[in-house]
């Protein structure tokens, strides 16, 4: 239980680790989970135990944020998992490059010109249909385990 | 010659339809162009008077399949054109179908007989209400000489199954679609019920004895056994038929009277139907002897055929043993009431024959285990049933005395014993007749047992078993416990991978266990001492095996042991506290000294046994997490039943009524409570329980199920006791759990739903605390710490960077979870500090929102904490508190929707986009929540000052809230049937409650609102749509009501006075008059909505009279039949004026209104709806 203590003070430098432990029970349903070290969305847990006077052990089904393709894995409940760090920031949409790079606008004013669009053309509709009507855009970038990905988007223009 | 001409015309026209129709029955057998195929037979049965080709065909065609096709043509057809039919075509139709059936009754193609049967016996009911007696006469008349046999064998056979197939379309369960109201169907029923089905009894019955000496002198595959099977199959679907107007000629006899028993519930869980046809049955089925013929004709063919081992399960045989087991649950008025005895007399009659199917059960389970059929001895144990089901324990026992030495119970013990023995040796997974047979023999027994568990002033006192039943019933239990042994211990190494399957099976184990409680009930002297010895040898076995024995087996020996005990001990509370068992309290009259009453023996060694998992090095070796929560679960089930029962304090007010007339041994049932009283050893026990409670919590990290049932079942359990409360909060090992709970990491570590069970569990125990003062401070103590953290982070200049790290994620998830747990708590003594522990997180939820508006599961705890939180705290707050939490609803509200308000979620995984669309209907629901928690405030207020005083005004509060919200559910979203439920419930109690305010919305609301209401009306959910109405009546009855008394009511909403009778668009009423009858007149709905749609329809009518009478006279011109016309006009007007209906609006008119409706829509609909 060591490597839970640091649970009520945060560390100095947060944003640095890409992953924490946390003890398999309690990861729930919709959390996060790393499984063959991609970050993952728990869709489903399930526990059995191993023989029928042993321990609990946990069984997941993650959804990989990025890709969209399933995993499992069966983790002893009393165990840490990795959790992964994700992390989403709201930017507003300044242009689409012919490239395929989308221009986005920051916080503090300086642009953002390093992200591709998606390559799904059905996403990629929904950004570049809303971006031609002239919308005011914002997409949420999601980033976990040094990978990023536009995971939402948002009108905010004048009705 | 011109009419032979056109004769002949007509034959080839009528041939050619038969090989149309013959080519498409084949090539659907041959799967060549079906669609064209089946386009062609549907074609016959919808043109218009097919029935002379479907005469044609099913007299001259050669195919089978053809003739199949015609019969169902004739069907449609004739139920489609019932009404445009004479008299007389009628009539000819059910005689040709008739006479078909009969005269091909040797047909090889058995299957159009039956077709056509069944095609006869729906016309014969489609026309039952429209031919006189005289015109049925001549059917039944054929029918019944074709049973009495005169025309051979098949023609009998042919015969019978016509009947059956018209009892089976009169019995309402099994009766074909007609598209008629149920009343005609219910009178359809009851006058065959009464007029009919004796007679049809006695006739097949009269043909199943004129074949069976003829069956005596052949063999199994003579003609007659068809006859005989299927006059039986008849007779027994006569006995199926749900009794319902037997109480002709009796007096009135209502449904709790002696003649039935109470447990509805148990006669479904058995599958056993009683049969209650009533007096008027008695010669045929009493008197008559039939039982004494079917037992002896059963007995000699048995006798005859038994070398032949498939003769067992042949159709005259099993049709024979069902209807012997229908004969023993015939019960009711049919017997005179001499106290049981002519039924007693009847059933012996059947038992004589009966038990020679399952005795001597040893030597009929070798045969079945060798290879022979077990059907026969399941019909046994089925007829066994039966018979408990319709008698007493004692009347029951008493039944084979008469031919046998010993008593029924004996028997059934016995054979219930064999059973066992198979299951043992079997030990396989599959189902196999032992299995069967056993859960009947164990219903069997729940239904003699239960008998004495009756309130006693139903029964008449306590009936317990006859002393040789009681001995029987104990010897029966050792053999039970000692078959579940040694199953647990065969087990234990089982690796249940399949634990879904384990799962489901718990359940069905539940039910059993129960039955074998009351078995070891009826026996308890016996039984207790029993499970004490079988408990304290396992445990000594574990304690003398220590480090040299692989404890698994006998640690699941325990689990099982558990199990058991816990169910014969203690009932299951369902949320109320449970008694002591009535058998416990009868039966141990002779100690009074506590410490040697065996149930405190068994109790004590199991709470001694929980007691060794505190010690570490014990808990290594023997206390599994399987173990434990059988401990848990034991615990779980005894303490509400005998920890500090408030029994022994307050003696219960029936007293007197259970000491008259059995001497009631009330010491023995105080001794056992006095003993875990609150002045005894209670308190120890429950220190004990607080212990091994820790003890889960933090010596069993990850076992969720485990700990969970420690939180829902155990701990829920105590709190829910406020004489329990007062002890734990003195106990020095609760305050322990407490601390923890409040400092300390450890118990971060459990799963989050499990700590706000916990939290909620911990302040609850607060009312136990002497006062308010001390109740409050304990729940500040315990809560103080979750919420300065949220405060001093949500405070923290860096939050957004921290605020997505997975360890800061779950450390404000459980603080949340943990302040909803103590939310749910509230009760007036905590409630000043939970509303200050909520007050002082307001603001850092608001950050909290912001922060993690894109992590939808924070999200969603935060809004149910304030909806906990809201909803137990509002009925309480004065006028300036409500203000604050009103304007923070609101800010939440607005900070959500603008957070979510046109987003769109994006990711490549459909799952996941699901997922969020799961989320998204989660969120609203807890916002609706949250709204229809504000609501509560209108109806119940216990604070001092109006909550008006500080300008707050709910209702428009709502209406605000409501005008955030509903921009965010999409019709989508509405596909959620909780959230859709709860939306439409929170309109129209809105509507409903304050129609005044829809005058006051705005534009945008006002036909936001209308178009909801709009869409409602036409959802297919019944449920929605009477909300929608329910929400116009009230505004429609308010409009009218303000209107009349000279007020302007909804104002320009509801009218335009500018222009009266100008564009309906903007007319809330006028819209609505319009779409509703619409919806009524053309559309499809449940017919329970015609009620509310009157009560809506009515003021709606009031409100815009013009408009009605407009829309009334363009229907009635388009109709362009004059017939149809008058009649429209003539039902318009009676809508409106039959049964004295006037404008105002009251109950009476509007229950006339109703009735009025309900008569014209019936009138119109039939003509006005066309296809």
């Amino acid at each position: 239980m060591s490597d839970e203590e640091h649970h009520f003070e945060s560390k100095a430098d947060a944003g640095a680790s890409k992953t924490y432990p946390q003890q398999a029970g309690t990861i729930r349903k919709n959390g996060y989970i790393v499984i063959k070290n991609r970050p993952c969305k728990v869709v489903e847990v399930s526990t059995s135990k191993t023989g029928k006077h042993g321990h609990a052990k946990c069984h997941f089904v993650g959804i990989d944020i990025f890709n969209g393709k399933k995993l499992e894995d069966i983790v002893p409940s009393s165990h840490n998992c990795d959790v992964p760090h994700v992390t989403r920031t709201d930017y507003q949409l300044i242009d689409i490059a012919e490239d395929g790079f989308v221009s986005l606008l920051t916080e503090n004013g300086n642009t953002k010109d390093d992200l591709r669009l998606p390559t799904d053309e059905n996403l990629l509709a929904q950004i570049k249909d809303g971006f031609a009507e002239g919308k005011d855009l914002v997409v949420s970038v999601m980033s976990s385990m040094g990978e990023e990905q536009i995971c939402a988007l948002k009108d905010i223009g004048p009705k | 010659m011109q009419g032979y001409g056109d004769a002949g015309g007509e034959l080839a026209q009528l041939q050619s339809t038969m090989h149309a129709i013959e080519a498409a029955c084949s090539s659907i057998q041959m799967h060549i162009n079906p669609a064209a195929a089946e386009a062609a037979i549907l074609a016959l049965s919808q043109s218009p008077q097919p029935y002379k080709a479907c005469q044609f065909i099913l007299e001259n065609s050669q195919v089978a399949n053809a003739r199949f096709q015609a019969a169902g043509a004739i069907r449609d057809a004739a139920i489609r054109e019932w009404s445009f039919l004479s008299a007389e075509d009628r009539r000819n139709l059910v005689n040709f179908c008739i006479c078909f059936a009969l005269q091909h009754a040797n047909s090889p193609e058995g299957y159009v007989q039956a077709k056509v049967s069944s095609v006869a016996a729906q016309l014969i009911k489609r026309g039952w209400l429209d031919f006189s007696t005289g015109e049925k006469e001549p059917f039944f008349y054929q029918i019944n000489q074709a049973i009495l046999g005169t025309h051979g064998l098949d023609v009998q056979f042919i015969g019978i199954s016509i009947l059956e197939s018209l009892v089976s379309e009169f019995s309402p369960s099994t009766s074909s679609a007609m598209g008629l109201p149920r009343e005609f169907h219910e009178q359809c029923r009851r006058s065959l019920e009464l007029d009919y089905l004796k007679v049809f009894y006695c006739w097949a019955r009269g043909a199943a004895l004129s074949v069976t000496s003829k069956i005596l002198d052949s063999d199994l595959a003579a003609p007659e056994v068809k006859v005989c099977t299927a006059a039986m199959r008849l007779m027994l679907q006569i006995l199926t038929w749900e009794f319902q107007y037997n109480r002709k000629g009796t007096k009135s006899i209502n449904h709790f009277s002696a003649g039935v028993r109470h447990d509805n519930a148990l006669t479904n869980r058995t599958d056993c139907i009683l049969v209650q046809p009533g007096l008027a049955w008695h010669d045929v089925l009493i008197s008559s002897g039939d039982t004494v013929w079917l037992s002896n004709l059963y007995a000699a063919l048995r006798q005859k055929f038994s070398p032949q081992s498939s003769w067992i399960d042949s159709p005259i045989a099993v049709s024979a043993r069902k209807l012997l087991v229908q004969f023993c649950s015939v019960t009711g008025t049919i017997f005179p009431s001499d106290s049981g005895q002519s039924q007693e007399q009847y059933l012996v009659r059947l038992l004589s024959g009966i038990i020679l199917w399952v005795e001597p059960s040893d030597a009929i389970s070798k045969e079945i285990e060798s290879g022979k059929s077990g059907s026969e001895m399941l019909d046994g144990c089925r007829a066994l049933l039966a018979m408990a089901t319709v008698t007493t324990p004692a009347a029951f026992d008493r039944l084979l005395k008469s031919i046998r030495p010993y008593g029924t119970l004996t028997l059934l013990s016995t054979l219930m014993g064999e059973v066992i023995k198979v299951l043992i040796s079997q030990n396989s997974e599959e189902e196999t007749w032992s299995w069967e047979a056993r859960d009947i023999l164990l219903d069997t027994w729940t239904a003699l047992l239960m008998h004495s568990l009756q309130p006693l002033h139903i029964t008449g006192g306590g009936i317990s078993l006859p002393p040789e039943g009681a001995v029987a019933a104990a010897n029966l239990f050792a053999l039970i416990v000692d078959s579940e042994l040694k199953a647990a211990s065969a087990s234990a190494y089982n690796d249940d991978s399949d634990s879904d399957y384990i799962h489901a099976s718990i359940s069905a184990m539940d039910e059993r266990l129960s039955s074998y409680a009351l078995i070891a009930r009826a026996a308890i002297d016996v039984t207790v001492p029993l499970l004490t010895r079988l408990f304290t040898e396992r445990v000594s076995r574990l304690h003398q095996g220590r480090g040299i024995v692989d404890p698994t087996e006998t640690l699941e020996e325990l689990y099982s042991l558990l199990l058991i005990t816990g169910h014969v001990l203690a009932d299951e509370g369902e949320g109320e506290t449970p008694l002591v068992p009535d058998a416990i309290q009868r039966n141990f009259g002779d100690f009074l000294e506590a410490d040697k009453h065996p149930v405190v023996l068994l109790s004590g060694s199991i709470i001694k046994f929980a007691e060794h998992s505190l010690d570490p090095d014990l808990r290594a070796s023997f206390f599994s997490p399987r173990l434990m929560e059988a401990v848990i679960w034991f615990l779980s089930r005894w303490s509400p039943t005998y920890l500090m029962s408030l029994e022994e304090t307050h003696d219960r007010n029936d007293d007197s009524l259970l000491s008259r007339g059995h001497q009631l041994p009330q010491n023995s049932r105080k001794t056992v409570a006095n003993y875990f009283s609150e002045y005894s050893y209670g308190k120890f026990v429950l220190g004990t329980i607080v212990r091994v409670s820790i003890i889960t919590f933090t010596s069993y990290p990850g076992e969720n199920y485990l700990q969970g049932m420690t939180c829902y079942q155990l701990l829920h359990a105590l709190v829910r006791q406020k004489n329990i409360c007062v002890h734990l909060v003195a106990l020095e090992s609760w305050r322990e759990l407490a601390n923890a709970f409040a400092h300390e990491k450890m118990l971060f570590m459990l799963n989050a739903s499990h700590q706000r069970s916990l939290a909620q569990t911990l302040v609850l125990s607060a009312s136990g605390l002497g006062n308010s003062e001390a109740a409050n401070q304990y729940v500040k103590d315990l809560m103080g710490h979750m919420t300065k953290y949220l405060v001093e982070l949500s405070s923290r200049n860096d939050i957004r960077s921290i605020s997505q790290q997975p360890d800061i994620i779950l450390s404000i998830t459980c603080s949340l979870e943990r302040l909803r747990g103590a939310a749910r708590a509230s009760e007036p003594r905590m409630q000043k500090s939970i509303y200050e522990m909520g007050l002082s997180v307001l603001n850092a939820i608001l950050v909290l929102l912001e922060v993690y508006k894109h992590e939808s599961s924070v999200v969603y705890v935060l809004l149910k904490f304030v909806v906990a939180w809201v909803d137990a705290q509002i009925t309480y707050l004065e006028a300036k508190e409500t203000a604050a939490v009103v304007d923070f609803c609101m800010r939440l509200l607005q900070l959500y929707s603008s957070h979510n308000i046109g987003k769109i979620s994006l990711s490549l995984s459909n799952s996941l986009l699901s997922d969020a669309k799961t989320e998204k209907y989660k969120d609203l629901r807890a916002l609706l929540q949250l709204l229809s928690a504000l609501c509560l405030k209108d109806l119940v207020d216990l604070s001092s000052d109006p909550v008006e005083s500080e300008g707050t005004n709910i209702s428009q509060v709502v209406f605000f809230g409501l005008h955030i919200v509903t921009p965010l559910i999409s019709l989508e979203l509405l596909k959620y049937p909780k959230l859709c439920h709860d939306y439409f419930s929170l309109l129209s109690h809105m509507l409903e409650v304050y129609p005044e305010m829809v005058g006051q919305l705005n534009n945008d609301a006002f036909s936001h609102v209308v178009e909801t209401l709009s869409f409602g009306l036409h959802h297919q959910d019944s449920e929605v749509v009477n909300m929608c109405l329910k929400a116009l009546r009230a505004l429609a009855s308010y409009h009218c009501k303000e209107t009349a008394a000279g007020k302007v009511g909804l104002g320009s909403r509801a009218s335009d006075p500018r222009n009266p009778s100008g564009g309906t668009e903007n007319r809330i009423f006028s819209r609505f008059l319009q779409s509703l009858l619409q919806l009524l007149l053309f559309g499809d709905y449940s017919p329970d909505l015609v009620g509310a749609a009157a009560d809506a329809l009515f003021p709606m009518i009031l409100c815009e009279q013009s408009l009605y009478q407009k829309l009334g006279n363009e229907l009635i011109e388009r109709q362009a039949n004059p017939e149809f016309r008058l009649r429209l006009t003539n039902a318009f007007q009676a809508l409106t004026s039959l049964n004295q209906l006037t404008c105002t609006l009251d109950r009476m008119n509007y229950q006339r209104f109703r009735k009025n409706l309900s008569n014209f829509l019936i009138e119109v609909r039939g003509f006005l709806r066309t296809k």
